[in-house]
């Protein structure tokens, strides 16, 4: 009698084998798909309900890209490596604007990332991208 | 006797408990950390930015060639389609941010083009692909 009883009870215990198949599966699909690989990028801001000229031309530092490669801070023309310190003197003087940068279609997308990232090195938090008509 | 054999025989099962907890968590890890993130299909050459951040959330990719064609998803695709890709995007994840990995040589005129399609289909978060130095 107390055999009998012993052996359900141990027939009542839960299989879980079927289950742990089932995490091991969705462990290994989920261990394959998944990719590490995370884009390093930069944050770019469409300027968005105004147009440049109506925002307030003094919260705003635009630098310019013409389609040559020429670089023009607040319309002065510059090299790329004074771009830094422009913004930053720039900033100084108005610490809220924020930098946007317009483009020359035909200007390349890699100058354009060179001045984008110059000017967030200068510490400008808000920078938008435009394009020149 | 018997009895004090029995009791080391059950003794002697393996005990799962603590591999199921570990295989758990590391299905959980996975479950969270998995982004399904679509290959563009060409490997454009990233132009170099010093203040480029790891995109946490960028999971659709956007890819511009030097000259100037889009691929997303392992497809070419026209400009006109970029939105409608991305209204099923941001439908299919309202949290859902895109990374444009623009090819140094690409014209500035159509990363901007993008981004305006982007935010037209309902995409706000929008950055720029870059590599570290």
């Amino acid at each position: 009698m107390r055999r009998k009883f012993k052996k359900k009870r141990e027939e009542s215990e839960i299989n879980i084998t079927p289950m742990l198949d089932i995490v091991f599966i969705m462990l290994i699909f989920f261990i394959v798909t998944t990719s590490f690989v995370k884009e390093i990028s930069i944050d770019v801001n469409r300027p968005t309900k105004s147009p440049i000229k109506e925002q307030k031309k003094s919260e705003v530092i635009s630098v310019r890209i013409s389609e040559e490669g020429q670089i023009f801070v607040q319309d002065r023309l510059i090299s790329l490596d004074a771009v830094r310190a422009n913004i930053e003197s720039n900033l100084a003087l108005k610490p809220q604007a924020s930098v946007v940068v317009v483009s020359d279609r035909e200007a390349d997308a890699g100058f354009l990332v060179k001045v984008i990232d110059q000017s967030r090195m200068a510490g400008a938090s808000n920078v938008s991208l435009a394009a020149q008509k | 006797m018997i009895r004090k054999r029995r009791r080391e025989e059950e003794d002697s099962e393996i005990n799962i408990t603590p591999m199921m907890d570990i295989v758990f968590i590391m299905l959980i890890f996975f479950i969270v950390t998995t982004s399904f993130i679509k290959e563009t299909g060409i490997d454009p050459n990233r132009p170099v930015a010093e203040t480029a951040i790891r995109a946490e959330q960028g999971n659709i990719l956007i890819a511009i060639s030097p000259n100037d064609q889009i691929w997303m998803n392992k497809n070419q695709i026209q400009l006109e389609s970029v939105r409608i890709l991305m209204e099923a995007a941001h439908a299919e994840n309202p949290e859902s941010s895109v990374v444009i990995v623009a090819d140094e040589l690409a014209s500035t005129g159509v990363v901007i083009d993008i981004m305006d399609q982007i935010r037209l289909g309902g995409i706000s978060k929008v950055s720029l692909s870059a590599k570290e130095k």
